[in-house]
């Protein structure tokens, strides 16, 4: 099994194709949706995580490319340095997909790799400078 | 019976190894278990802690004099600008001042966390040289162990309670409040709420000058009341009071402190300030004084504000308690906006739980304020006379 993320690009004409849906279906792709933003009269952008055997995410892709949508993979990755950082939070509510969290128990900051989708807002946000996009 | 205590009598137990302590976390499953009187009756100590950005900081440095001896003028450290305006050999760095050549990467209070974490600094000091103090530069390294001293003073810490901080405007803005999210798109908030020293006594009974603290892992006292300070209770709401203006001048040796408790940081778009770890004990010489210390999280209020309004007196958005900000989300004009902390509640705990241990081992003894702050006080702007 293999684990990737994506960005789909839709523009007005192939925003309303039912992207997912087919993925799932016909790909037998298991798809988690990150981000989505749509506005049918400009198109949209939906970050997804998918997983499946190399093949039917190379197929999958494929068929997304062939009906006009951009595809970019999200390659790079966000690097929490624990020992720098404080748990101080303030990384938290600037996070568009939940990915960072205090623990209930010990108010420590939890990491929740799995939802980034690198936007970089966290690496601004901390003044520790604990967190850092890599290429 | 209403149980009294006096200092005296506490110190004797520490000393003795009898003391019975706990957080200000601790302590509100025991009050409200056991009610006011009856927790008054066990506890002698509640100990609290914080751990946020606290701007107004900084260290006196005195470096010992050269041969042939220079009355420095300017001084930098490791290229950030340090107050020389005094003698010949001393300075003040703020933890606040940039360096001339990083700029927002760097400043005096990465200065201070690498004085103490050892590091070699370098020195820049120029003069115009005089006969008793002939030389008009020198360059040279310094560190903790060459320096004869370095005292933490920090002329406004511990601020009692704090606004959170919303945009209201269509762009994303950047403050010492963190960075703020356009259309209300987040909120953030600073301090350690129910672990908060002075949010544990806020009618300030048993904190004063002279208090003796947990300061950036070492013991410093209470020097003065903070800049700023304004001690009176914000009414309005019913219900909703806030304690909003409380702070403290705090001193100690910056040689004896660690950088686990003393951290520089830089808010991106706003600047450098220093992160410092401040934890009070509170002597339990009465049930009113313990009423105070066992504060929840749910009983402390504070006022949102819109920070995108550029002028001093900003627009407020109504009061929430710190239960509703520490769940992670808050409703404002009927939006689900998700909340950030400034302030590190782990390490808040963390720090109280220290100065618990330091007491119970007989390390830290109680000091009893050698005056108290004044009851009230005036905030003053500054007016532009012409
Ligand atoms: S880069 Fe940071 S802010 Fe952006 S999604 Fe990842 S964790 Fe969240
Ligand atoms: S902002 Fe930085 S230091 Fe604070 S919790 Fe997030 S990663 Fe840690």
């Amino acid at each position: 099994m293999l684990s990737k993320k994506v960005i789909f690009t839709f523009s007005p004409q192939n925003v309303e194709k039912p992207v997912t849906y087919q993925l799932i279906k016909d790909y037998g792709l298991w798809v988690n949706i990150l981000q989505a933003k749509f506005e049918p009269s400009l198109g949209g952008k939906l970050v997804l995580e998918l997983k499946g055997e190399d093949e039917q995410i190379k197929e999958g892709l494929n068929f997304v490319r062939q009906i006009g949508v951009r595809i970019e993979l999200l390659e790079q990755e966000v690097i929490w340095d624990e020992k720098k950082c404080i748990d101080c939070g303030a990384c938290i509510s600037i996070c568009p997909t939940g990915v960072l969290s205090l623990d209930k128990e010990t108010f420590k900051l939890k990491f929740d790799y799995e939802k980034c989708i690198v936007c970089g807002n966290c690496v601004e946000a901390c003044p520790l400078q604990a967190i850092k996009v890599t290429f | 019976m209403t149980i009294q205590r006096t200092y005296e009598e506490i110190n004797t137990k520490i000393r003795s190894g009898k003391a019975v302590i706990v957080t200000a976390e601790e302590i509100i499953p025991i009050v409200k278990e056991k009610g006011i009187e009856k927790a008054t009756e066990e506890i002698d100590v509640v100990t609290t802690g914080t751990f946020g950005p606290m701007c107004s900081s900084g260290t006196i440095i005195n470096f010992g004099h050269s041969d042939p001896p220079i009355r420095m003028q300017k001084v930098w450290l490791n290229d950030v600008e340090a107050y020389a305006g005094l003698a010949a050999v001393d300075v003040y760095l703020g933890a606040t001042q940039l360096s001339e050549s990083q700029g927002m990467e760097y400043g005096g209070a990465h200065v201070i966390e690498d004085l103490i974490s050892g590091k070699k600094i370098k020195l820049k000091a120029i003069s115009q040289g005089t006969d008793c103090y002939p030389r008009r530069e020198i360059e040279s390294y310094i560190t903790k162990e060459s320096i004869n001293q370095a005292v933490l003073f920090n002329p406004r810490n511990g601020y009692q309670n704090y606004n959170v901080a919303v945009n209201t405007s269509d762009r994303k803005i950047y403050t010492y409040m963190g960075i703020l999210l356009p259309n209300i798109g987040n909120a953030n908030y600073c301090t350690s709420s129910q672990l908060s020293p002075l949010l544990n006594d806020p009618e300030f009974i048993t904190i004063g000058i002279g208090t003796r603290i947990f300061l950036g892992g070492a013991q410093g006292y209470i020097a003065w009341e903070g800049t700023q300070f304004y001690p009176q209770m914000l009414k309005g709401e019913e219900g909703k009071a806030i304690y909003k203006g409380g702070t403290l001048a705090v001193v100690g040796d910056l040689k004896k402190m660690s950088t686990d408790y003393i951290r520089a940081a830089t808010f991106k778009g706003y600047g450098v300030t220093l992160v410092v770890g401040i934890g009070i004990p509170i002597p339990i010489l009465n049930s009113k004084i313990m009423k105070n210390a066992a504060v929840k999280d749910e009983d402390i209020w504070t006022e949102i504000i819109d920070y995108s309004f550029p002028h001093l007196i900003k627009p407020s958005l109504g009061r929430v308690n710190y239960k509703q900000l520490r769940e992670g989300n808050i409703t404002i004009r009927g939006k689900n906006v998700p909340t950030s902390p400034l302030s590190s509640y782990a390490k808040a705990r963390e720090i109280a739980q220290r100065l618990k241990e330091e007491i119970l081992r007989g390390k830290f003894l109680l000091q009893e304020p050698i005056q108290k702050f004044p009851k009230e006080n005036k905030f003053k702007s500054l007016l532009e006379i012409h």
